[in-house]
């Protein structure tokens, strides 16, 4: 290399670097993302306990369905999305998806077939071994976002995310986009719990890592383009092997707790807390809840208790209960059972709040239907008066 | 433009898997034997097998490969058709010990070992672009021509060639990770068997 062609490669790779670099320096300026927080409305005094349990699909005879998600359309139309087939893992497993018209408080409309390994493979234009969890939410007007799990190989530590958008609240679809978020393969990162909104429009949606590591993360999705596109990045809320699934509960601009599945021989629900809108998480702690490796979910009430639906035993998946606490986290009241039958499974609660201030909350029944339970706080107040009792 | 350079490194992996398996006929060197195996490949490439071209097959279970193995690959096939060697053996071992330094970095971090993910700075201008930006510079200084890589990679970032939106996508990949440690353990044991 002469002198010359040195001085224009050097010249050359400054601008090449300057062009990030110029994108990077544009955002200097802006806030940094902070979590929406909830505002919910404050429940009315004389309001009356108010719950209802129902199924969003039918029966599927022998075939299974799992991890159910949940979400509000602008006009208060209800959309959930789950995956269902013969058996987890198997080729013929779907994502389903059914709305609910307020009008029809009990009645979900017919499970639509969204993604299945064939149209999966066609949109990502490469081959799709099966595909597997699945979660839902809206964004700015009807659209909706759906972020799904597909694998080419092995089992779910083969897993991958990619994104699909409906501009029409799931009438029509764009095609899938790939997410890439792990250098190795690009693969073992799944989803499976709701996003926490962020002032800048995007989202915070906690995922998790399962392959030598098992770890929780969060994927910060940035929307706003017209066609739907979002950018991405991705941070970490803990190494090791001992939590995923992580369910984040945001108090506060900068503020929030975690609440993780724990794999461990503690057997006990993780949690970590931020103190700066999900930059840095505090090192996992186990609350004096039990944890039999399976997924918890929790949600933030008007006057900040924060409510959590798990599966209260070191063992099995067995029952379903709910504890609220209202010092973020720390000491919990158990407040309501929701399911408890021997040999049965209950698993994946993910709830939101709707606009008019019920919390839906959606679980896997049995492995074979997705149940929603709808209630007021009126309602969870009311257990927790008859628990003091 | 993603879509379209996801052919580029099957092709290049079938002509020279087509290069290595013909040559033991004779010599394949020339514009006409690489214009042919060159149209066999491209073909091979996009031949549908299963619904899918099979560089789509390929692309299905690594769908990021580093530019840095792209460019290997890229080079090992010209050296093969036209004898013209761009990578002297000063510029590969830095090519493998930046790989290795790299993936020894990246992987054991980004695979759960420990709260802090290197990955994570891929995306967007960051420490990464700052160092990789200030080895590219200081090899440009060294006149390695290994810095034509790096500055393939960061190109091709900006020009979003492949699937991956983060730079650490763009200069290593577990399969370029692989070749650099044997790479750099054949070179070790062979000094050490010339020393004995």
């Amino acid at each position: 290399m002469n002198r010359r062609l040195v001085i224009i490669l050097i010249l050359a790779t400054l601008i090449l670097y300057a062009w990030p670099m110029s994108s990077w320096l544009s955002t200097l300026g802006r806030q940094p993302a902070t979590f929406a927080t909830y505002a919910p409305s404050t429940p009315e005094v004389d309001s009356k306990p108010f719950m209802v349990e129902e199924f969003i699909n039918p029966d599927p005879g022998t075939g299974m369905v799992h991890v159910g998600s949940i979400c509000e359309l602008s006009d208060g139309r209800l959309t959930a999305a789950w995956y269902g087939g013969t058996r987890e893992g198997a080729k013929d497993v779907a994502i389903f998806l059914a709305t609910k018209d307020p009008g029809h408080p009990t009645r979900w409309s017919k499970p639509k077939r969204v993604v299945d390994r064939i149209s999966a493979s066609r949109e990502l234009y490469r081959y799709i071994k099966k595909v597997g969890n699945s979660i839902i939410f809206t964004g700015s007007g009807d659209r909706l976002y759906l972020i799904y799990v597909t694998i080419s190989a092995g089992g779910w530590s083969g897993s991958s995310l990619n994104v699909k958008v409906s501009s029409d609240a799931g009438i029509t679809w764009n095609n899938s986009r790939r997410l890439t978020l792990s250098p190795f393969f690009n693969i073992s990162e799944l989803v499976r719990s709701k996003p926490v909104p962020l002032n800048s429009g995007g989202f915070a949606l906690p995922i998790y890592h399962e392959c030598l590591g098992y770890f929780p993360e969060i994927l910060w999705i940035q929307s706003g383009r017209e066609d739907g596109a979002i950018a991405f990045r991705k941070s970490r809320m803990a190494g090791g092997q001992s939590f995923i699934q992580p369910s984040v509960v945001a108090y506060g601009p900068a503020l929030a707790t975690g609440f993780y599945r724990c794999r461990s021989d503690k057997k006990a629900v993780g949690v970590a807390v931020t103190k700066n809108a999900g930059v840095s998480w505090s090192e996992p702690q186990t609350l004096n809840l039990p944890n039999p490796d399976s997924a918890v979910d929790a949600i933030l009430l008007s006057d900040h208790r924060i409510l959590l639906a798990f599966n209260d035993s070191v063992q099995n998946r067995e029952n379903l209960r709910l504890a609220v606490s209202d010092d973020r986290g720390s000491d919990w009241v158990r407040i309501a059972t929701l399911e408890s039958t021997q040999g049965e499974k209950y698993s994946y609660p993910y709830m939101i709040r709707s606009q008019d201030g019920l919390i839906h909350l959606v679980y896997t029944w049995h492995r074979k239907r997705i149940k929603h339970v709808v209630f007021n706080e009126a309602w969870i107040n009311a257990q927790m008066k008859r628990t003091a009792k | 433009m993603s879509l379209g350079f996801s052919f580029v490194f099957p092709f290049l992996l079938i002509m020279a898997l087509l290069q290595g398996g013909t040559g033991l006929l004779g010599t394949l060197r020339g514009w006409r034997p690489t214009l042919i195996l060159g149209l066999i490949s491209a073909f091979i490439a996009v031949t549908p097998v299963g619904g899918l071209p099979l560089a789509r097959w390929m692309i299905s279970f690594n769908a990021n490969f580093s530019i840095s193995l792209t460019a290997i690959l890229f080079c090992k096939v010209l050296e093969i058709s036209f004898g013209v060697k761009l990578l002297d053996k000063n510029t590969l071992l830095t090519c493998w010990v930046f790989s290795l330094t790299a993936g020894v970095i990246l992987y054991p971090m980004a695979l759960g070992l420990g709260g802090f993910d290197p990955y994570q700075a891929g995306w967007g201008f960051s420490w990464l672009f700052v160092v990789v930006g200030g080895v590219t510079i200081l090899l440009l200084i060294m006149k390695n021509r290994f810095v034509v890589v790096l500055i393939a990679a960061i190109l091709a970032y900006n020009l979003r060639l492949l699937e991956s939106t983060n730079l650490w996508d763009y200069l290593v990949d577990p399969f370029m990770i692989l070749v650099s440690c044997i790479a750099l353990s054949s070179r070790f044991l062979r000094k050490l068997s010339k020393r004995a």
